[in-house]
């Protein structure tokens, strides 16, 4: 063997080797977080169970269901639908949804609770932002982790994109990648790409279930307009109104936008206008998602705190307020979670025959205080 | 489509795998294993 070969060898051992610490690394992004089940969860299900056709697959995910016990309210028809991670690299909405699942409880309708409502976003992420991976939350019990993921369904599981994404029912144009974006396709097709068809899931199970609220969680860059926001459907803008109107009696400052007619494939559009239910879209600034961002790391997704940002908004150029103590994740969960209760008290007042109410749910201001580590469950051994 | 994909991922694997044997500069063959970190994980879809 010549001496070149042998060194050919030893570099493509290297090679081998990193690709192999590379690929683990990339693998254990597939496998999905534990998730306690709290004592209000009377069950899971899956999406597949309203759309088979995603069974097995990257895009089934599971949907806790919360029902009322037996009590006053027991009878109550009224039900909603909480939608986190529709975009893994918006974590407020994901975390909100893991906050509801562990300790939310019933006490009048039905909470759905769809925490990973893109899977297959979940199994990759972005490492050309510098996106990390996951983020770690201290609880009393231990360390939970929990994953950063992609704004999109990840390409191993739909490729390739178009040139000009087309969405379905409007015939609409779009950026080609944006057809692997959730919030641009539904209703959904049920024989389109995957991601239409996780759509095609989600509004199946609103139609099928009789959903009456549904909540989509989002994040948003701080330089973004649409931010600290309720976005709602003209038909969800009554409640909505009086939700906004309950937040700020709190303190929670936020804006309602109406859902604009002629951006479509989104939630707070299409599920208004193909089901009965009363769709809202809610938003939280989230510095590591932002383009004028500083360092990319777990730190910013915890806390917010970037000085990008905090000069940004000295020179006017942001939508929300910004300064050194940026927004931790404990406040963006908390404006979701305020969100959430908020809608379910309006609903109620307006509808005490049918009425949502959900207890055991820490508040805004408890939330900021105690941080979220004290309503997690402790991790799985 | 992804058969078309594979096979061009293949085909330039292989170009670089006899890129990594045929040179005789430690620097070229260095540039040629780090070319093909990435192709193995495409060949095998890891991301």
């Amino acid at each position: 063997m010549k001496k070149h070969h042998i060194s050919a060898f030893v570099f493509l051992v290297l090679a081998i080797a990193a690709a192999g610490v590379a690929g683990a690394s990339f693998l254990s992004m597939r496998k999905s977080e534990y998730i306690a089940k709290g004592a209000g969860v009377s069950e899971v299900r899956m999406l597949s169970d309203w759309f088979p056709v995603l069974a097995g697959g990257p895009g089934d995910t599971e949907v806790y269901i919360l029902r009322a016990g037996t009590g006053q309210h027991e009878g109550s028809d009224a039900s909603m639908l909480v939608l986190g991670g529709t975009h893994p690299n918006e974590p407020a909405g994901y975390m909100a949804a893991v906050l509801l699942i562990e300790n939310a409880l019933a006490a009048a309708g039905t909470l759905y609770v769809i925490p990973r409502a893109n899977n297959s976003a979940f199994t990759h992420n972005d490492p050309q932002e510098g996106s990390p991976q996951g983020f770690i939350i201290e609880t009393a019990a231990g360390n939970r982790f929990f994953r950063y993921g992609s704004r999109a369904t990840n390409p191993i599981h739909q490729w390739p994109d178009p040139d000009v994404y087309i969405h379905a029912s409007s015939g609409q144009s779009l950026s080609g990648n944006e057809t692997r974006n959730l919030n641009r396709g539904y209703p959904g097709k049920p024989d389109g790409t995957l991601t239409e068809k996780i759509c095609y899931g989600i509004t199946e199970l609103i139609k099928k279930e009789g959903i009456t609220i549904t909540v989509d969680l989002h994040e948003a860059s701080p330089e973004y307009p649409v931010n600290m926001a309720m976005v709602a459907h003209p038909n969800a803008m009554p409640l909505a109104s009086e939700t906004v109107i309950g937040l700020e009696m709190q303190d929670i400052a936020i804006r309602l936008e109406p859902s604009p007619v002629n951006l479509r494939g989104l939630t707070h559009r299409e599920l208004g206008d193909f089901t009965d239910t009363l769709p809202v879209l809610m938003e939280t600034p989230n510095a590591s998602q932002g383009r004028l961002r500083g360092k990319t790391d777990e730190a910013l997704v915890l806390t917010g705190i970037d000085p990008w940002y905090v000069r940004a908004e000295k020179l006017g150029r942001l939508y929300v307020p910004y300064d050194e103590n940026g927004h931790p994740l404990e406040e963006r969960v908390g404006r979701h979670l305020a969100g959430i209760a908020e809608l379910a008290l309006s609903w109620t007042l307006n509808n005490p025959d049918r009425p949502l109410e959900f207890a055991a749910l820490p508040g805004y201001a408890e939330l900021l205080e105690t941080g979220l580590g004290a309503w997690l469950k402790a991790p799985l051994e | 489509m992804k058969i078309i994909y594979l096979s061009i991922l293949t085909a330039v694997l292989g170009l670089c795998l006899w890129c990594l044997f045929s040179a005789k500069k430690a620097s070229v063959q260095a540039t040629a294993a780090m070319v093909i970190v990435p192709l193995v994980l495409r060949l095998l879809l890891i991301n």
